[in-house]
């Protein structure tokens, strides 16, 4: 069994417009969760939700070089530290983002189960919640 | 550590152990040691330092009858990881869509 999940995917944008979609605080605000983030080696950042009884991500940046964006994942409440890697690649239709989030064997059964629970109540909902909300906007728009 | 989801990764790395658990979770019920050591080509020996691994991760049961140790199988664990990674399959699958939804309506 595998401790990686891997995400691949093209973006048909530039490999600048995808990198500050995913390192500028105010765009990760826009399409992820409201972020107080810097693209710079050892920031610590939080990303909240705006949901209520949603668990805030922590984490600290570990790289922040174009085109590599590296940082841990911390869900606040929870002492387990994983960690989400994204590279961008310049490809020519546009852009190739390869994402990983590792980390998973750090994780106990009893904190996963804890962990579970809560998502089940809020979290999985605020991110569903965030979903709807930009397809909103992009079809008001 | 012993509940910790490595040593669970590690139990079921090792292809013998994958069969023993197999074979006692399509039996649904307790087995003795004896006859699982019976059904695989290995000692007795082997077979208990196996299960061993296997109860530390949690993944069997033991527990001694008369003069007869049965073990049982519990994939619980097994369901924690994977809804760990169906959860975060899902989340990223969302947050890839959003940001491509994102780049367009920007472009």
């Amino acid at each position: 069994m595998n401790d990686v999940i891997t995400k691949e995917h093209i973006f048909k944008h530039s490999i600048d417009t995808v990198w500050n979609a995913i390192t500028n605080a105010k765009e990760i605000s826009t399409w992820f969760l409201e972020a107080d983030f810097k693209a710079e080696k050892g920031y610590q950042y939080v990303f909240n939700s705006s949901g209520e009884n949603c668990s805030p991500i922590k984490g600290e940046v570990k790289q922040a070089n174009p085109y590599t964006l590296i940082y841990t994942w911390i869900v606040t409440e929870t002492p387990i530290e994983t960690t989400v890697k994204w590279a961008l690649e310049k490809t020519e239709e546009g852009t190739k983002l390869i994402l990983e989030h590792s980390g998973i064997s750090n994780y106990h059964g009893e904190t996963a189960v804890t962990m579970f629970n809560s998502f089940n109540g809020g979290w999985d909902n605020c991110i569903s919640g965030l979903s709807s909300y930009l397809k909103q906007i992009v079809h008001a728009g | 550590m012993q509940d910790s989801i490595t040593n669970i990764l590690k139990a079921i790395a090792d292809p013998t152990r994958r069969e023993i658990f197999h074979a006692l979770v399509v039996a649904a019920t307790a087995l003795p040691i004896t006859q699982i050591s019976n059904q695989f080509d290995i000692s007795r020996q082997g077979v208990t330092k196996h299960l061993k691994t296997l109860e530390n991760a949690g993944l069997i049961k033991i527990h001694t009858q008369g003069r007869e140790r049965f073990c049982y199988a519990n994939p619980t664990p097994l369901k924690e990881i994977n809804e760990w990674m169906k959860f975060y399959e899902q989340f990223w699958d969302n947050a890839i869509d959003n940001l491509g939804n994102y780049l367009d309506k920007k472009a």
